[in-house]
């Protein structure tokens, strides 16, 4: 449908270019993230010489809301790309974006600098202070209605954009139960999970799922149709054994025992999600007759697809079942699995989006850059490295703590030679990312775009014998 | 005739309806598969919170476990700790910690981390539990707090969590004879016990002490519980506070080993 609408060319709505601005933030809060992910590796090479002034748990918070931070940073900027475009309108207010951009990398530099002051609430991957919560819940809200405005007010309101939108309101709704307090550990683990559990391995899914179908349509040629229709059936498969899913969480915590059942059948299925959505990719691929001119935005779509298969679908399931778990839970087997499930599923979709939205944004054909292709392998390679060295790691933790009473900290300097290995992989995979941001300030800043939009083909940046593709 | 007739007509596949699957089906698939399970996981959480009390022993929830898990959570100790599994995997798992240790062990390892464990793994001093920083009264408060916090988890049903280890570990293997243990003096049973096995029974981070007197003697002994890093710098073996009478009692018992 709608051919001429979907054909690749400069971006089309000024409002769009706001999504610039959310990726040049992703690409400042990611290499933050890898400095802290040094922090991490070095101190279990047994360096640990910031002790005095960052010690392990502050760096790991840090790391682990970076990522959390730029995620949603990029989440946010790929909507403010993809829903004007999908409704075919200007965003509803660009200022209104800018705002909330500026106060969510605020709040983020706040809860940073407090982690390094010790203020917290120590709790798992939400350790953001309860009043910082709040304005995070502010700033969603205004993402959100700005977001909602634009599909009420727009001229269609396709699956893709639904979806998204679905995904993200979701993803706020479901923060809340992570800002109740209980005083009894066993509740708050629980509803920790809700948040967790639920945004990961369900309605972050479906924001994957929205990009991964904008992109798909975008770069492959097939029929929105045959796209969006396909889309359904992923996310369908998602909740389908996600929402249950969760239970892999609720084995050993002080939950019933019913829990082992149900989480060990659910969680089983959820490779199947991750493993349509890599078929799903590949075959949308295959089958479009059109070939587009950028290629590195294709090879990281795909390779989304299919690293989150792997990451999340297939290392999940390596220890998801109870009978597994039992050894598992709680050792390197975790961020042997989280690494590249992050890296796969979220990470790249992120990357690929940026891939895809930079020369349209710029009108700059910078992704034929050797760096951009190097950027996709050093990155891809490297993270296939720190997963293996964390794999063995953990796998010898399991044998030697867990199963034969070993002392902790006597395994733990056994493994140093390996955060070794996870360190050189790391930095393989930093390359990668230096280059990809390299790539990213060559594209420079976007250009200037007609109000009102559709810009159409004219300010198509492209040699005219690259615009003959399609 | 009618054979003549087909042949003139080229044989044509019946036609079969399209097995494909159409765009709202799908999304009756998405929304209807969403709501089932979503429900049953809202039916299932119902039942969780109603068990939740009494599987973690919610009346034993005194004010002192509540303070501890305040502590607990204010200086991030999931970081890199785990507790019930879950937390950084930088520092060891907690849940059955007081079981393992006993609680002057505790005590004596937060008030100096890095003594326990010279050279080794760090973990953050903290002031709270230093006597010199806020009194020896409010440090020892804070102590019980955590370690009832602690104790508390212990006793939660994890359905087997953490399980025992199940490999047998290389070198002899002694029997366990709780009763070489009797003669222990209290601080040897709470403290000393955490890193070294008596007949069996003990920690296995120290080196198992059965038949300790004949291969070290008296003053070796005694010099080397006194001031380990002075013997040999680098060892494991933390410098414990105690009085002469506790080391007295402490040498006597090994000597009978």
């Amino acid at each position: 449908m709608l051919a001429s609408t979907e054909t690749q060319g400069a971006v089309r709505y000024r409002s769009q270019r706001i999504a610039y601005w959310f990726f040049a933030a992703c690409m400042l809060l990611f290499s933050l993230q890898l400095v802290y992910g040094f922090i991490l590796g070095f101190a279990r090479m047994g360096m640990d010489g910031l002790h005095e002034w960052i010690p392990f748990h502050v760096a790991r918070a840090t790391h682990t809301n970076l990522l959390v931070v730029w995620l949603l940073t990029g989440f946010m900027g790929s909507a403010y790309y993809i829903i004007p475009e999908e409704s075919e309108r200007e965003l509803w207010s660009p200022k209104l974006a800018i705002v909330q951009l500026i106060t969510l990398l605020l709040v983020g530099v706040a809860a940073i600098v407090g982690y390094h002051l010790n203020w917290w609430e120590g709790r798992k991957f939400l350790e953001i202070p309860r009043e910082l919560d709040w304005l995070v819940v502010v700033n969603v809200l205004a993402f959100l209605l700005n977001i909602f405005m634009t599909i009420w007010k727009g001229k269609r309101k396709t699956t893709t954009a639904m979806v998204l939108f679905f995904g993200l309101l979701m993803s706020a709704l479901l923060y809340l139960p992570g800002m109740i307090s209980f005083k009894n550990l066993t509740f708050d683990s629980f509803f920790r999970w809700w948040v967790v559990h639920l945004w990961v391995e369900g309605v972050w899914e479906l924001i994957m799922g929205a990009i991964l179908s904008f992109l798909l349509i975008k770069l492959t040629g097939v029929d929105r149709e045959v796209i969006e229709k396909w889309l359904y059936v992923i996310v369908g498969f998602t909740f389908l054994s996600g929402i249950l899913g969760t239970g892999h969480h609720y084995y050993f915590t002080g939950t019933p025992h019913y829990w082992l059942m149900v989480g060990g059948v659910f969680s089983a299925l959820e490779p199947l999600a991750f493993l349509g959505m890599a078929m799903y990719a590949l075959t949308m691929a295959r089958r479009g007759g059109r070939k587009t001119t950028n290629r590195i935005a294709l090879l990281w779509t795909l390779g989304c697809a299919v690293m989150s298969f792997v990451g999340a679908g297939f290392l999940g399931f390596a220890h998801t079942l109870p009978q597994v778990n039992l050894w598992t839970h709680g050792t390197l087997i975790t961020a042997m699995h989280g690494h590249m499930a992050f890296w796969g599923a979220y990470a790249m979709i992120v990357l690929a989006m940026i891939s895809y939205a930079m020369p349209e944004l710029t009108g700059r054909a910078m992704y034929k850059s050797w760096m951009a292709e190097w950027a996709f392998w050093a990155t891809n390679v490297g993270m296939i490295g720190m997963t293996g060295a964390f794999a063995v790691m953990g796998i010898a933790q399991v044998y030697m703590e867990r199963k034969a009473g070993m002392d902790f900290l006597e395994v733990q300097e056994s493994l140093q030679v390996h955060a070794f290995g996870l360190v050189l992989a790391a930095s393989l995979l930093t390359l990668g990312v230096a280059l990809f941001i390299k790539n990213f300030l060559d594209y420079g800043f976007p250009q200037e775009v007609p109000t009102g939009g559709p810009a159409g083909a004219k300010l198509d940046p492209r040699p005219a014998d690259r615009r003959k593709d399609h | 005739m009618g054979l003549g007739n087909g042949a003139q007509r080229p044989f044509q596949l019946p036609q079969l309806p399209p097995l494909m699957l159409t765009k709202s089906a799908a999304k009756t698939f998405f929304l209807g598969g969403t709501a089932l399970c979503g429900v049953a996981f809202v039916l299932l959480t119902m039942d969780t919170l109603a068990q939740l009390p009494s599987r973690s022993h919610q009346e034993a929830m005194t004010d002192q476990v509540v303070r501890g898990h305040h502590i607990w959570n204010k200086n991030n100790c999931m970081g890199c700790h785990t507790l019930l599994g879950e937390g950084g995997y930088y520092a060891p798992e907690l849940t059955k910690v007081v079981e393992r240790r006993g609680a002057p062990w505790i005590e004596a390892f937060l008030e100096d981390p890095e003594g326990f464990f010279p050279g080794r793994r760090k973990m953050v001093k903290y002031a709270i539990f230093d006597p010199s920083k806020v009194g020896a009264e409010t440090a020892a408060a804070n102590k019980a707090d955590i370690i009832a916090f602690l104790d508390w988890v212990g006793k939660i049903d994890t359905n087997g969590f953490p399980a025992k280890p199940t490999m047998n570990q290389a070198g002899p293997q002694i029997p366990a004879d709780a009763q070489r243990l009797e003669g222990a003096p209290p601080f040897f049973r709470s403290v000393c016990s955490g890193c070294h096995a008596v007949g069996g029974v003990g920690g296995n981070v120290g080196p198992a002490l059965d038949g300790v007197s004949t291969r070290l003697d008296e003053v070796y002994l005694r010099r080397w519980i006194a001031n380990p890093q002075a013997l040999k710098p680098g060892t494991a073996m933390p410098k414990l506070a105690m009085d002469e009478a506790t080391l007295d009692s402490i040498v006597t018992f090994l000597r009978t080993l």
